[in-house]
C-alpha cells in the first residue's frame, strides 16, 4: 500500500495556530483535518456573573479584527432578553459601524492575504514590488474602514463606544462629513479593486455547499434576519438550536458546528451573496456581473471577488446611512433589566456569528453561549481540503501544500475566534 | 495621538504596545515621560493594534523614532537602538503579530511602496514578562525613563541635522 502525509505546520495569513493534516493511501485522500489547537480562551465561563453593561467591552477583545460582529450579536441578545428593540438612527448607527469592520476585515484580506496566493507571492509584502499601486490602493480602503471604526467606535480596535442600548457616545453631522469623501474616494479604489480580483487565474472547482446566512425582508443582512439556507432552512434565529449542534472532535480545541440533519454547511460572504444577491442594489449587482459572479458562486476561490464586491456594497450603504444622518437625541435607548434569556445572531465578516444570553433579573450574566462563523465552517474547509487535495494529488507535495492553503485562506479563518497558524502534514499511504 | 502631527512636524515618536500586557507596556510608559518634553516639529503617538496603520501615521515626516518592547533575550530592560538606515531589525527582536502586520513588515512594506520616512530609529527594550495585566518589570520600568531621556535627545539631534531626521523606532 503506497501511503503519503503531507503536513503544514503553520499555515501563513491566516488569523491563529492551526495546522492540517492530509492522509493519503492508494492514490485517494482518506482525511483532511484543520487542526485547531490554540487552547480554549473561557470567554463564555468569565462572562458569567458580569454584569449586561459589561459585556460589549469584554466580548470585542474575543477579536481585534473583527470586534463589531462580537459587540453586534451581544448587544442584540441583551436586548432580546429584556424586551428591548433599538430603531431608527441607533438602528442605522450600528450597520454603518458593521461597514467599517466588514472594508477593514475585507480590504486587508483581499490585497495582502489572499491575493498573493493568486498572483505566485510568499506574501503582500513580496507582491507589493510588482503591484504596488494596487498594495497602497488596498491599504487606502482598509484605513476608510478604520476610520468608521474610529469616528464611531472611538478607536479602530476594540471599540469602546458600543453599548446594549445604542452608543455611549454619537457623532454630529458635521462629524460624519469629512468621513464620507474619504469613503468615497475608497469606493472608487474598491471598484477598481473588485475588477483587478477578477482578472486572476481561478482553479476549476466549485462545491455543492448548503449557504447559511441572515436574511432580511429588504436589507443585505448586517445586524438582522431570519436565518435560512438554499436548502430549505428558514428559521428565527433564537430555534438555532433545533438545527445546529457544536460537536467536539479530537483534532480541534474549537468546536465543530453542523446542520443536524445535513451536516457541513458554509457561513460568510458567498453564503450571504448566494442567499441575498436580491437584497444587493443594482449598482452592485452589476459590478458582480461585470467581475463575473453570477446570482450564486460555488468556487471557494473566488470568494475573493465576493469579498471585493461585498467592500464596494459596504462602502456604498455607509455613504448612504451618512446621507440620511440626523443626530439622534439620546446616544442610546433606555433599558429596563429583567430575568431572561435573548439570542443575537449578526453577520460578522466571515459569517453568522450566534450568541444566547440568559440573565438575571438585576441584568447579571448567568449563561452565555457563542458560536463564531469560524468554528462554524470548519467541516466545510475539512471537505473543500479533500477534494482540492484529490484533485492534485498527481502533482508534487509543494504545490499540493500551497493549493490546500490556499484552500484555507479563502476561508479568511479567523481562528482565534473559533477558540491561531497552519501546519499542513500530508501523510501518503 | 498625544500630539497631533502638524504639517510642520518633522520627526514622529511611535511609542508602541500593549500597556495591559506587562512589559509590552514599555512603549506607553515611554510615551507617559516624553509627554511635553518634545521640541516643536516633532510629534508623538502611541500605538497599540495594527502597525500597518503607521504607514499612514508617518505620511509627511522625515524621520521617524519607534519605542517598543522586545522579546526577552536574557537582560530584561536592555536598550536596543537600531538605525535602519545601517542595520535591519534583527528578527530575534521582532515579535510576530497573529493578527495582522508587525512593525518590520510594516516598515519593508513602506520601503517598497516609497512610503517609508527618509530616517527610521528604532529602541527595543528587552522585556521579561508580557502576562496580561502584569505591571512593568522594575528592570523595564527604570530603562523607560533612560530610553524617554535618549529619545528626547534624539529628536533635538535630528532636527538640528542638515539631512534632516531619521526613523527612530522602540520596541
Amino acid at each position: 500500500m503506497a501511503t503519503k502525509s503531507i503536513l503544514v505546520d503553520y499555515l501563513a495569513r491566516v488569523e491563529g495556530e492551526g495546522a492540517l493534516d492530509l492522509h493519503v493511501e492508494d492514490g485517494k485522500v482518506t482525511s483532511a483535518q484543520l487542526r485547531i489547537f490554540e487552547p480554549p480562551r473561557f470567554f463564555e465561563a468569565f462572562l458569567r456573573g458580569r454584569s449586561y453593561a459589561e459585556v460589549p467591552d469584554i466580548v470585542a477583545r474575543i477579536c481585534g479584527i473583527c470586534p463589531i460582529a462580537y459587540q453586534m450579536s451581544a448587544v442584540h441578545a441583551i436586548e432580546n432578553a429584556f424586551g428591548a428593540k433599538v430603531d431608527g438612527q441607533l438602528r442605522a448607527l450600528r450597520r454603518l459601524i458593521y461597514c467599517g469592520e466588514w472594508i477593514e476585515s475585507h480590504g486587508l484580506h483581499v490585497v495582502m492575504l489572499h491575493a498573493p496566493d493568486f498572483l505566485g507571492f510568499p506574501d503582500g509584502i513580496a507582491m507589493a514590488r510588482d503591484h504596488g499601486a494596487m498594495v497602497k490602493n488596498g491599504l487606502a480602503i482598509k484605513k476608510a474602514g478604520n476610520e468608521i471604526m474610529q469616528v464611531l467606535g472611538g478607536r479602530e480596535i476594540h471599540p469602546v463606544s458600543v453599548k446594549a442600548g445604542g452608543f455611549h457616545r454619537v457623532p454630529t453631522k458635521a462629524e460624519l462629513a469629512p468621513l464620507a469623501e474619504k469613503l468615497k474616494r475608497a469606493r472608487d479604489l474598491a471598484v477598481g479593486l473588485a475588477r483587478w480580483v477578477a482578472t486572476f487565474p481561478f482553479p476549476d472547482f466549485e462545491q455543492d455547499y448548503e449557504f447559511v446566512a441572515l436574511r432580511h425582508p429588504e436589507e443585505y443582512p448586517f445586524n438582522e434576519g431570519r436565518l435560512v439556507s438554499n436548502r430549505g432552512l428558514d428559521i428565527d434565529i433564537a430555534d438555532y438550536d433545533n438545527e445546529f449542534e457544536e460537536r467536539h472532535v479530537a483534532h480541534s480545541t474549537a468546536l465543530h458546528s453542523v446542520l443536524k440533519k445535513r451536516g457541513a454547511y458554509l457561513v460568510g460572504p458567498m453564503a450571504r451573496y448566494a442567499l441575498n444577491f436580491d437584497r444587493l442594489p443594482a449598482s452592485i449587482q452589476a459590478l458582480a456581473r461585470d467581475s463575473g459572479l453570477g446570482p450564486v458562486c460555488r468556487n471557494p476561490f473566488r470568494s475573493i471577488v465576493v469579498r471585493a464586491v461585498e467592500i464596494v456594497y459596504a462602502l456604498e450603504e455607509a455613504l448612504r446611512i451618512i446621507a440620511d444622518y440626523e443626530r439622534p437625541g439620546e446616544p442610546s435607548a433606555k433599558l429596563e433589566p429583567r430575568a431572561g434569556v435573548g439570542f443575537g445572531c449578526t453577520e460578522a465578516p466571515r459569517g453568522i456569528c450566534w450568541h444566547t444570553y440568559e440573565l438575571e433579573a438585576d441584568g447579571a450574566i448567568k449563561t452565555v453561549r457563542i458560536v463564531p462563523p469560524t468554528s462554524q465552517n470548519q467541516p466545510s474547509i475539512e471537505a473543500d481540503l479533500a477534494s482540492v487535495a484529490a484533485s492534485v494529488l498527481d502533482q508534487p507535495d509543494d504545490f499540493i501544500r500551497h493549493r490546500c492553503e490556499q484552500s484555507i485562506r479563502n476561508y479568511d479563518p479567523c481562528i482565534s475566534c473559533s477558540t491561531h497558524f497552519l501546519k499542513l502534514s500530508i501523510h501518503r499511504s | 495621538m498625544t500630539a497631533g502631527g502638524a504639517a510642520r512636524s518633522r520627526v514622529l515618536v511611535a511609542a508602541l504596545g500593549n500597556p495591559d500586557r506587562g512589559d509590552d507596556g514599555v512603549g506607553a510608559a515611554v510615551a507617559e515621560r516624553l509627554a511635553g518634553r518634545l521640541p516643536a516639529h516633532a510629534a508623538l503617538l502611541t500605538r497599540r493594534g495594527d502597525m500597518l496603520a503607521l504607514i499612514d501615521d508617518w505620511a509627511g515626516f522625515d524621520a521617524l523614532v519607534c519605542v517598543d518592547a522586545a522579546a526577552p533575550l536574557g537582560a530584561p530592560g536592555r536598550i536596543h537602538r537600531l538605525d535602519l538606515a545601517a542595520e535591519k531589525l534583527p528578527p530575534e527582536l521582532s515579535f510576530a503579530s497573529s493578527h495582522a502586520l508587525g512593525l518590520a513588515e510594516a516598515i519593508e512594506l513602506a520601503h517598497i511602496l516609497g512610503l517609508a520616512p527618509k530616517t527610521i530609529i528604532v529602541y527595543a527594550i528587552e522585556g521579561a514578562c508580557f502576562d496580561g495585566g502584569a505591571p512593568l518589570s522594575p528592570e523595564v520600568a527604570s530603562a523607560a525613563s533612560d530610553v524617554a531621556d535618549r529619545v528626547a535627545a534624539e529628536v533635538r539631534r535630528l532636527l538640528a541635522s542638515d539631512d534632516g531626521p531619521a526613523i527612530i523606532a522602540a520596541y
